[in-house]
C-alpha cells in the first residue's frame, strides 16, 4: 500500500463553532491505482485531500485521531516503513509535498503564477527538490515533462506565460509540474470540474497514460460519476465528513448498498430518463391539436421565438483612437426557431457563444445583425421603453445562484419589484401574495419572503431565481446553465420542478447546458452549437442517438458515460 | 413596505449586512473613540448658544423671568436645534431608511425657510449690559451659561483682558485662557466647531453627489460617455483646490458656502472613479441583468440594485474627505483668508502666530481640535474600511 488513511478526523473552527469537516475517514491507496472520493459540495472530500497533503492552516483545523501513512520512499533504509505525515514537522513535510506527493486544482486560470513563464514554474520545483541539478538538465526535464502531457510544440512553448495557454493546456501544464519530480502519490481535486468535455476526455486520458509509465498511485476527487467510471479502480462515497461506501468500481455502482449512494445514483439525470419518457408518453398520446406543447401542431410561421441570420460580434479595439481592429464572432449567423411550450436544449462547449446568444435574444446583449421574432413581432430594433411590454413576456434563469439575487433586498421586494414595474397586482398585498403563491410553486415556504439572499443555499437561490422570472408570467425562459453549479441530487429536484412548470404554465424554454445527460433527459429538441453557428439540430433522441455533424458526434464521444 | 400577515410568524433574523458592518466598525477602539470625539463636537456645535455665552439662560427681573439667550437665537441656530432633535428622534423611531431621509429633507427646508423669515435676533448685542445690571442688583436671580462668555463678547467692561493664559485671573475663569481682543478662547473654540463640522459633511456631501452620479454613468454606460466623463475626471483633478479657494475668496469675499461649494465640486473625482470601478464590475454581474431583463426603470436599476452593493468604498472614502475639507478650510483661514468676524480653529492658530509672543494656549488648543477632529475621522474611516474588506478580517 502506498498511502494508508487511517480514521482520519479533521475538524475546522470558524466563528467560535466546530465543524467535523471530515469524521472517521479510514482508506488506503495502492501503487498504480486510481482511488476516486466521490460527494456533493460539502461532503469534505477537498479537506480529505488537503489533510493528506498538510495544506490546512494550522490556526483553524486540527486532527483530533486518526493517522495518514505514507510508504517509505524506494531507496530508504527502511523500505518496509510507512511516515506519519500528520506528526511529520513542517520541514520534512516540505521535502514530500511536490516530490512524493503532488497535487492538481480545480481552476486551472487561478493556479498558475501569471507572472512567471511556465517553464520557470516548473524549473523552480524541480530544482528545488533535487538541489544538484543544474538549470540546463532541469530545462531539458521541464521540456520533456511538458511534451509528456503532449504540449505541441514544447521546446518553445516553455518560455510562455500562462495566459498564452487556453485552459486545457494550463490543466496540461498543472500536470506537468505535478509529474516533473515523478511523485508516488497524484492528489488531483476535480481537476476537470472546469473544463469541456472534450478537454476533459483528453486529460483524463492523459493522466491513465502517465500512470500506466510511471506506476503512480492517484487520489482523484470528483462529483461526476462518469469520470469515475472512466478512471477509477475503486472508490469511496463520502456524506458529511463520513465515507458511506466503498469498494471496487463495479461493486459500488452496480450493486449499491448504502441508501444515500443509491440517492446519488438515482439522481443523475441519465437515470431520470425513463421516468420523463413516461410522463412525455402521457402528456402526448392523445395529440391535442392546438395544445399549447403540442410541438408538432405548430408550424415554424407561429414559433414563439424566431431567430433570423442573429450575428453578435464584439469588436476588438487596439491603440490609443480605440480604432476596431478586429471582430469576436460570438453569435454568427444564427437561425434558430422555438415554438410555443417547446423545450429547446443549445449545447456546446464553453466559448461557443451559447451564453451570448441566450442574452441577445433577450436584449441584454445587443445583437449586431439579425432579426429576432417574439411571436411574430421584430424587436431587435425597439426602443427601451417599446422592449418593456416585451420584458414581461420573456425570462431568464442564471447559471450563478449566488450572484443573480441583489443581496441588498429581501426576497419580497426581489420579487414584487419587477410586478409593480409591470403593472401585476392592484396593491402591496396583492403583489405579496402572488409572490407567496410563487415561492409555494418553486418548492420553497412562503414566510422565506423576508429573508436576504445570504441565507439561502446554492439549490434554494435558485429556486428563487426561478421564482423571480415566474411572477411576470412570462412565455418564454432562456434558462442560462440553471444547474451546473448545483449539487446533482438539487439538480434533478430543480429539473422535474422545470418540466412540471412547464406542463402547468405552458412555458417555452430555451435549455442553454453543456451536460448532455441533462439534455436527454429535460429537452424535445436540440441544438448544438460550435463557434458561433449551430451546427445540427433535430429531436433530442435523435441527436443523441444518431448525430450527423461531425462535432456533434465527438462532443457526444467524449462524454463520460456511466456504465451500468 | 407592509409585513402584514407575517408578522405572527416569528423570524430568527440574521442581522443585515449594513448593521454587520456598522457593529464591526464600531467594535474597533479607534472607531470609537473616533465616534465620540465627532459626537462631542455634533453636541457642542448644536448647543454652542446655550453652552457658551454671554446671555444668561434664564434671569428674574422684577418678578419678570425673561431668556436672553433664548431670544438671542439666530435663524442658524434655530434650524440646527430642529434638525438635531429631527435627527435624533429619527435615530429612534423605527422606520425604512429612505422614508427618514424624506422627513429629514422635509424638516431641513421647512426649517430653514421658517425660520429665516421669522427669527430676527436684535442686530446690536451689548454683552456688558447683563453684567452691568447684575452688579447693580437688578435681578433678583441669573443663571449663567456653563461658559459665561459669547465668542464676540470681548469684555470691554472688564479693562484689558487680552492675552491672558488658561486660569490666569482669578476673578474671571477662562478655561483655555483669552485671545489678543480679550475673548474667551474655549468659547470661541466651540462655536468654530460648526464650520468645522459643516464644512467638512456640506463638502463632502456636494462631493460625494457629483461623484455618484458621473461615475455611476460612467461606468453603467461606458463607452463614450466613460471616455468623456474620464477627461472630465482628469480636468477637475488638475484644478489646485487651494489656489481656486484663494482665488474666489480674492474676487467674491469670504463666504462659507462658497468655500464648501468648491472644497466639493473640486472633490468629487475620487468618488467618481471609485463608483465607476463599482459599477463596471457590478453591471456584469447577473443581479443586474436580471433586474434589466425584468425590464426595470433605469433609476432603480442605477440606484437600487448598483449603489447599494457599491456603496461601500465610497464611505471609506468620503471619512478621509470629511478630515481633508476640514483641513483646507483650516489652512484657508490660517492664512488669514477664512472667514471675518466668525471664529474658525484655523483662524485662531494665524491669531497665535501674529501675536509677538508665544502664546501656547492660543496655539495648542485650537490645533489640538483640528488634530483630534482630523485623527478620528480617518479612525473611523479605516475601521470602516477594514470591516468591509474581506480580506483584512481577521
Amino acid at each position: 500500500m502506498l498511502l494508508k488513511v487511517e480514521h482520519l478526523k479533521t475538524y475546522l473552527r470558524s466563528a467560535g463553532k466546530t465543524v467535523e469537516a471530515v469524521d472517521d475517514v479510514t482508506f488506503h491507496i495502492g501503487e498504480g491505482e486510481t482511488f476516486c472520493l466521490v460527494g456533493e459540495s460539502g461532503s469534505g472530500k477537498s479537506i480529505t485531500a488537503l489533510s493528506i497533503m498538510q495544506l490546512l492552516p494550522a490556526g483553524i483545523s486540527s486532527h483530533p485521531a486518526g493517522s495518514i501513512y505514507l510508504k517509505q520512499p524506494r531507496g530508504a533504509h527502511d523500505p518496509a516503513g510507512y511516515i506519519d505525515t500528520l506528526t511529520l514537522p513542517e520541514r520534512k513535510l516540505r521535502t514530500i509535498r511536490g516530490s512524493r506527493i503532488a497535487m492538481i486544482f480545480q481552476e486551472p486560470m487561478t493556479s498558475l503564477n501569471p507572472v512567471f513563464t511556465i517553464g520557470d514554474q516548473i524549473i523552480e520545483a524541480l530544482q528545488l527538490h533535487n538541489p544538484d541539478m543544474g538549470y540546463a538538465e532541469a530545462r531539458e526535464r521541464t521540456i520533456h515533462a511538458l511534451t509528456q502531457v503532449r504540449i505541441p510544440n514544447a521546446a518553445r512553448r516553455v518560455d510562455d506565460y500562462p495566459h498564452h495557454l487556453s485552459g486545457g493546456q494550463r490543466q496540461r501544464v498543472m500536470i506537468a509540474m505535478a509529474m516533473a519530480c515523478e511523485p508516488d502519490l497524484l492528489i488531483a481535486d476535480e481537476p476537470t470540474t472546469a473544463l469541456d468535455v472534450t478537454v476533459q476526455k483528453e486529460i483524463l486520458n492523459l493522466m491513465q497514460d502517465l500512470q500506466a509509465r510511471n506506476h503512480m498511485g492517484i487520489l482523484f476527487i470528483t462529483h461526476d460519476f462518469g469520470v469515475v467510471c472512466q478512471i477509477g479502480h475503486r472508490l469511496a462515497v463520502m456524506h458529511r465528513g463520513k465515507i458511506v461506501e466503498s469498494g471496487t468500481l463495479m461493486e459500488v455502482l452496480k450493486q449499491p448498498k448504502h441508501t444515500y449512494t443509491k440517492q446519488l445514483l438515482a439522481s443523475l439525470p441519465q437515470n431520470l430518463k425513463r421516468r420523463q419518457q413516461r410522463q412525455q408518453h402521457r402528456v402526448q398520446t392523445p395529440p391535442v391539436p392546438g395544445e399549447p406543447w403540442d410541438s408538432k401542431s405548430d408550424d415554424a410561421a407561429q414559433a414563439l421565438v424566431d431567430l433570423r441570420q442573429l450575428r453578435v460580434y464584439f469588436p476588438v479595439k487596439r491603440g490609443l483612437l480605440h480604432r476596431t481592429v478586429d471582430h469576436i464572432k460570438a453569435v454568427d449567423g444564427v437561425d434558430v426557431q422555438i415554438s410555443q411550450g417547446q423545450i429547446l436544449a443549445l449545447v456546446g462547449e464553453s466559448g461557443c457563444g451559447k451564453t451570448t446568444l441566450g442574452r441577445a435574444i433577450l436584449r441584454l446583449i445587443e445583437p449586431t445583425a439579425g432579426d429576432i421574432f417574439f411571436s411574430g413581432t421584430n424587436i431587435t430594433q425597439i426602443k427601451r421603453s417599446a422592449m418593456r411590454p416585451y420584458r414581461r413576456r420573456m425570462q431568464i434563469i442564471f447559471q450563478d445562484p449566488m450572484s443573480s439575487l441583489n443581496p441588498r433586498l429581501s426576497i419580497a421586494t426581489t420579487l414584487t419589484e419587477p410586478m409593480a414595474v409591470h403593472g401585476i397586482g392592484d396593491s402591496q398585498e396583492e403583489r405579496l401574495e402572488i409572490a407567496r403563491q410563487t415561492l409555494r410553486q418553486v418548492q420553497l415556504e412562503p414566510r422565506y419572503l423576508w429573508r436576504y439572499p445570504h441565507e439561502f443555499s446554492g439549490g434554494q437561490r435558485q429556486r428563487i431565481g426561478i421564482a423571480r422570472a415566474l411572477v411576470l408570467n412570462p412565455r418564454f425562459i432562456v434558462c442560462d446553465e440553471v444547474t451546473s453549479s448545483l449539487d446533482v441530487s438539487v439538480q434533478a429536484e430543480i429539473l422535474q420542478m422545470l418540466l412540471q412548470l412547464r406542463r402547468s404554465r405552458q412555458l417555452t424554454l430555451l435549455f442553454i447546458t453543456h451536460d448532455i445527460g441533462v439534455v436527454e433527459y429535460i429537452s424535445d429538441e436540440t441544438a448544438v452549437m460550435y463557434r458561433g453557428r449551430i451546427v445540427e439540430r433535430g429531436a433530442t433522441a435523435q441527436i443523441c442517438g444518431n448525430p450527423h455533424h461531425e462535432y456533434t458526434q465527438t462532443l457526444l464521444s467524449a462524454v463520460p458515460r456511466i456504465m451500468m | 413596505m407592509s409585513n402584514a400577515g407575517t408578522a405572527a410568524i416569528p423570524q430568527p433574523r440574521i442581522p443585515s449586512y449594513v448593521h454587520q458592518v456598522l457593529r464591526e466598525t464600531f467594535a474597533r477602539w479607534g472607531a470609537r473613540f473616533g465616534l465620540v470625539w465627532i459626537g462631542v463636537l455634533l453636541v457642542a456645535a448644536v448647543f454652542a448658544p446655550f453652552i457658551a455665552t454671554s446671555h444668561p439662560l434664564l434671569l428674574s427681573s422684577d418678578g419678570h423671568i425673561s431668556s436672553p439667550a433664548l431670544a438671542s437665537l439666530t435663524a442658524t441656530d434655530v434650524t440646527l436645534l430642529v434638525l438635531f432633535l429631527t435627527g435624533a428622534t429619527l435615530v429612534l423611531v423605527r422606520m425604512s431608511a429612505r422614508s427618514k431621509l424624506m422627513i429629514f429633507v422635509i424638516t431641513l427646508v421647512l426649517t430653514s425657510i421658517l425660520s429665516h423669515l421669522m427669527i430676527s435676533p436684535p442686530q446690536l448685542t451689548i454683552y456688558e449690559q447683563y453684567r452691568e445690571q447684575e452688579a447693580q442688583g437688578r435681578y433678583q436671580w441669573v443663571i449663567h451659561a456653563p461658559i459665561p462668555y459669547s465668542p464676540q463678547d470681548y469684555l470691554r467692561d472688564k479693562g484689558d483682558t487680552g492675552l491672558e493664559p488658561p486660569l490666569g485671573n482669578p476673578a474671571r475663569r477662562h478655561w483655555f485662557g483669552t485671545e489678543e481682543n480679550g475673548a474667551d478662547v474655549l468659547s470661541r473654540m466651540i462655536h468654530a466647531s460648526r464650520i468645522a463640522l459643516g464644512i467638512g459633511f456640506v463638502a463632502t456631501g456636494i462631493g460625494m453627489f457629483i461623484g455618484v452620479i458621473i461615475g455611476g454613468l460612467m461606468g453603467f454606460f461606458s463607452g463614450n460617455v466613460d471616455i468623456f466623463g474620464m477627461r472630465l475626471v482628469e480636468i477637475f483633478e488638475a484644478i489646485p483646490t487651494l489656489f481656486l479657494l484663494l482665488t474666489f475668496v480674492a474676487f467674491f469675499g469670504r463666504s462659507l458656502y462658497i468655500m464648501m461649494v468648491i472644497i466639493g465640486i473640486t472633490g468629487w473625482t475620487g468618488y467618481a472613479r471609485y463608483i465607476r470601478a463599482e459599477f463596471l464590475r457590478l453591471r456584469e454581474q447577473d443581479f443586474v441583468q436580471a433586474a434589466t431583463a425584468c425590464g426595470l426603470p433605469l433609476y432603480s436599476i442605477l440606484f437600487r440594485h448598483m449603489l447599494p452593493n457599491g456603496i461601500a468604498p465610497i464611505l471609506v472614502a468620503a471619512s478621509f474627505g470629511v478630515a481633508s475639507a476640514i483641513l483646507a478650510e483650516a489652512t484657508l483661514s490660517f492664512l488669514g483668508l477664512g472667514l471675518v468676524g466668525e471664529p474658525s480653529w484655523g483662524q485662531m492658530l494665524n491669531q497665535a502666530v501674529q501675536s509677538s509672543s508665544f502664546n501656547w494656549w492660543m496655539a495648542a488648543f485650537p490645533g489640538g481640535a483640528i488634530f483630534l477632529t482630523v485623527f478620528a475621522y480617518n479612525l473611523i474611516g479605516e475601521a470602516l474600511r477594514d470591516s468591509i474588506d474581506p480580506y483584512l478580517k481577521k
